[in-house]
């Protein structure tokens, strides 16, 4: 099944990507992100927050964006 | 070299100089020039006069909404900008840390700083291969058209999502941190500085005791 994948990552990827059936957030956190933590990244689907195992749906919307970004002068 | 377009930075002052704190955001650039920046957006954030720190979910918004508008990533979300207080652009502790947790695992970044009383910093980090950082030149391209200053749409876009952290609030409820944030943003040590002024008004005062 398809998802979309929106990652800030190496090139920077928003597209459509294939993942088995079954394949929860973790699973493509690890596959795309490797062994980053976790907690660098605000993960959501679907707009929304999400377990790590929650299953992933057809056509879901996974993001993976940066979290703690702060400066100071 | 960093390119911005004259709306952008007249933008980018505007934001700059609405409040007495700093403001951050990312680039929008073109999709033919990724150096070259066509506008910038806010997220929602919580600043104070030497410190700004993004909302995660603001960053994530900003990401979906900038996706839906076609664009991609690299277009939003490589060149991080942020203000200074005074004319001192160079990056803090705080901001380096930043960017290479943030920005270190993207094929290249840029970190764009510019201080209130006008100077700016901008430096590539390229992250592939050997890896290369190297400052580069900040240049309005006023041979781009200026589409003229939207303050009304600027200051909504301000409004709504920079909170300001008030300096008063911080010293007078939160001295330990204060404390904290003062010294390890500028290696000052506060303690010193309160001892030589307590000794100062003890010496003044027992001057005074003498005299009555």
């Amino acid at each position: 099944m398809q998802v979309l994948l929106i990652n800030n990552d190496g090139g920077g990827f928003a597209d459509y990507i294939e993942v088995p059936d079954g394949a929860s957030v973790q699973d493509v956190f690890t596959e795309k992100v490797g062994n980053r933590p976790a907690s660098d990244y605000l993960i959501r689907v679907n707009r929304q927050p999400c377990a790590s195992q929650q299953i992933l749906q057809e056509g879901d919307r996974i993001s993976i964006t940066p979290t703690k970004i702060e400066g100071a002068g | 070299m960093l390119r911005f377009s004259p709306t952008a930075w007249a933008k980018l002052l505007f934001l700059r100089d609405y409040g007495e704190t700093e403001v951050g955001g990312f680039a929008i650039t073109a999709s033919e020039d990724l150096l070259f920046v066509r506008d910038l957006k806010l997220v929602r954030q919580v600043c104070s006069w030497a410190h700004v720190a993004f909302e995660d979910e603001s960053v994530a918004d900003l990401f979906d909404e900038q996706v839906d508008a076609g664009l991609r990533p690299e277009q939003f979300g490589r060149i991080w900008m942020h203000t200074h207080p005074g004319n001192c652009p160079l990056p803090s502790q705080t901001d380096e840390q930043t960017f290479a947790r943030v920005f270190g695992q993207s094929e290249w970044a840029v970190m764009f700083i510019l201080a209130r009383g006008g100077k700016s910093y901008a430096r590539l980090q390229m992250n592939t291969g050997q890896g290369a950082s190297l400052r580069i030149p900040v240049e309005i391209d006023y041979s781009q058209s200026f589409t003229g200053c939207d303050h009304e749409s600027w200051e909504s876009e301000y409004l709504t999502h920079v909170q300001s952290h008030n300096s008063k609030t911080l010293f007078n409820n939160q001295d330990e941190d204060a404390i904290d944030f003062l010294e390890n943003e500028f290696r000052f040590d506060l303690w010193d500085e309160t001892d030589d002024f307590l000794s100062q008004t003890q010496r003044q005062e027992e001057r005074n005791d003498h005299d009555d």
